[in-house]
């Protein structure tokens, strides 16, 4: 296919950012080994870690449907939790980590593309709910089908208490969904990606292939949230419907990338991270109140920032709601104005 | 979490015509009391295109009122109504003021994302003063009709849907006979218009989410006495607020009684003839319909609020 208007951004990196996310990487890897010497790296902060390096990558996979393409998926947990049910109960009956991980992701995989072909058809707010639909419709199967999944009861998995281990695993995996979104962005997938965003018709008729984009797009999102669903399930040891398929996880990714920046590689990093320690210090002083401030701090963050942190400092491939949305409904918007 | 609103009565061992009629008769009832629990969801929707994904929080916070009212002085639940509406009016005008109001004109997303964060307020908000501790509330209208051997009215249900329906016809009625009701007709078919013939737009809005939030705060008194209330029961019900607004189209009132008696009559059927599980697969069957509907008739079944030739955002 041709994109030739649509030609991917090559921005040239300025020295001082390649350095300055150098050297971030390079502290996250040295910091277990440093265990000893700093009293400050301790078994539960490294846990935590893996935590957020878990979040920072399920953000980076919402935001290539949500962002990239502006498909805002309600229900992308549904990825996470067949991911972690796919590995935990082929763990549960024997399997080794790795080649239960992978078929995790593939089964992740299989329902997105089953999923994604009818569903990417609709626009707007009705994608999402009908993504919402689907989720909580996945999570009562799997609270029924009590044969495999152990029903409401759950499954435990063999245990493997190496932080260490964890925090390499999801480190590494966290960098390569950052590099395959950074890859992303600045292919002609990519730009096709941001052409059905801005205007799905219009990229039809440039002749992209908006229907393979799209899912392709989703399918790859579901496949890496897949295999983070997994990795979580092997770190929790136990898994049942209602720790897996919690809907506050989908909208707490939506939170990060928006506070980050939508539509920006870097932007659901940020967002992650500001979040996943902003809650860790808002959870250690209001325990009970946690929720409710994170539910004030969304509604502020839509209100008043809707460009995200990435936008303030003027990524030009950041999008606003506004511009989101405006467009694919640009027509109704407009009668209603 | 996993069980329906009105638990349905699973017969064991009776004959299957009257499991039939039973599952007849319990989806009907079940379909008025989702007709009038989404009537203010597709209204709002309609009128202002806010969709309010904090409407099953609204249910709840009607019901932990009745629930207080009931505990606390003794008044029935289908006294409490006359109680539960004008103060959830007043709470719907005040937050359509102070947030929604600011949400109105903005992309769907912006009013998803913060309804859903007042969701998440509301629930947790709740759960820290009264505890995540199921409530039920006791009415003097308990007990079944025996309709013949085999098959029963339950009392409450029907007292339920009598009010279903007064609140569908009561709802239709202002919309379509006062001047009020025209005017928010108005402002929903077109805004521009509306505010041309001189119509406070701003203030119609504050009053329709009033009404719609008084409404499915009398939804949530109707409730409490069948089903357990508790702070996280919310989600469930807006995701079938969308299933029904989905088949019906918006702030169509007919429609919504149509789509909420096929809604009913769907879980009705599966809790009764599919063992153990149906209260789960009936959630299922819900969401799965919701789906179908929208990848194969995205415009809904019926005609809504605004005019049938303006195309849904789709």
């Amino acid at each position: 296919m041709s994109t030739a208007t649509l030609s991917p951004t090559r921005s040239t990196m300025p020295l001082w950012r390649i350095g300055l996310m150098a050297l971030v990487v390079a502290s996250l890897v040295a910091m277990p080994l440093l265990r000893d010497q700093v009293g400050w790296i301790t078994n539960s902060r490294l846990f935590s870690f893996t935590q957020m390096f878990m979040l920072i990558a399920l953000a980076s996979n919402w935001n290539l449907t949500g962002g990239f393409t502006g498909y805002v998926d309600f229900g992308h947990a549904v990825f996470f939790g067949i991911g972690a049910y796919g590995t935990g109960v082929l763990m549960h009956n024997g399997w080794e980590f790795p080649p239960a991980l992978v078929a995790g992701a593939v089964f992740a995989g299989i329902y997105a593309v089953i999923v994604g072909y009818p569903t990417l058809r609709l626009k707007g707010p009705y994608f999402s709910i009908a993504m919402l639909g689907t989720f909580v419709a996945v999570r009562e199967i799997v609270r029924v089908w009590k044969g495999v999944t152990g029903g409401g009861v759950g499954l435990t998995l063999p245990p493997y208490l190496n932080r260490v281990a964890f925090y390499y695993y999801t480190l590494a995996f966290a960098l390569a969904v950052v590099a395959i979104m950074w890859w992303i962005r600045r292919s002609e997938f990519g730009a096709s990606l941001i052409a059905i965003r801005e205007d799905e018709i219009g990229a039809e008729m440039r002749g992209i292939n908006t229907t393979v984009q799209k899912m392709t797009a989703f399918t790859v999102a579901g496949v890496l949230s897949g295999v983070v669903g997994g990795m979580w399930a092997y770190q929790n040891t136990f898994i049942d419907p209602d720790i897996v398929f919690i809907e506050s996880r989908t909208i707490e990714l939506v939170m990060m990338t928006m506070l980050g920046g939508l539509g920006t590689v870097l932007g659901p990093v940020i967002g992650a991270a500001t979040i996943y320690w902003m809650r860790d210090v808002v959870w250690a002083s209001f325990l009970d109140y946690h929720l409710i401030v994170e539910g004030a701090l969304l509604i502020i963050i839509v209100l008043f920032i809707p460009r995200g942190i990435v936008g303030i400092f003027g990524d030009r491939s950041s999008t606003s709601l506004s511009e989101l949305w405006g467009r694919s409904l640009g027509k109704d918007q407009a009668e209603k104005t | 979490m996993a069980c329906g609103p009105l638990p349905l009565t699973t017969l064991k061992g009776g004959r299957s015509i009257d499991q039939f009629v039973q599952a007849i008769i319990n989806g009907i009832m079940l379909g008025g009391f989702y007709a009038a629990m989404m009537l203010g969801f597709s209204v709002i929707w309609g009128v202002m295109g806010v969709i309010n994904l904090a409407h099953g929080e609204f249910v709840m916070v009607g019901a932990y009122l009745t629930w207080l009212m009931s505990d606390g002085a003794g008044i029935d639940p289908f006294v409490a109504i006359l109680l539960v509406f004008p103060i959830m009016f007043v709470f719907g005008y005040v937050l359509q003021r102070v947030l929604i109001n600011r949400i109105v004109d903005r992309p769907h997303l912006v009013a998803l994302l913060v309804t859903f964060g007042l969701s998440i307020i509301m629930a947790n908000a709740v759960k820290l003063r009264y505890t995540a501790t199921p409530r039920l509330t006791d009415t003097a209208l308990s007990g079944v009709w025996n309709l013949y051997e085999g098959v029963t009215i339950p009392r409450t249900k029907t007292g339920i849907l009598v009010v279903a329906l007064l609140i569908m016809a009561g709802l239709h009625l202002f919309l379509h006979r006062t001047k009020l009701g025209k005017s928010i007709r108005a402002a929903a078919q077109n805004k521009q218009a509306a505010r041309i013939v001189g119509i406070d737009v701003k203030k119609i809005y504050a009053i329709t989410f009033g009404i719609c939030i008084a409404i499915t705060g009398v939804a949530g008194a109707l409730i409490s006495s069948t089903q357990a209330v508790f702070p996280f029961m919310g989600p469930p019900l807006t995701l079938r607020a969308f299933t029904i607004t989905a088949l019906a189209g918006l702030g169509s009132i007919p429609g919504a009684l149509m789509g909420g008696i096929t809604l009913g009559l769907v879980e009705s059927f599966i809790g009764i003839y599919v063992e153990g599980i149906g209260t789960n697969l009936a959630i299922v069957a819900s969401f799965a319909l919701l789906w179908v509907i929208l990848v194969t008739r995205p415009q809904g079944l019926f005609g809504g609020l605004r005019p049938a030739e303006e195309p849904q955002p789709l």
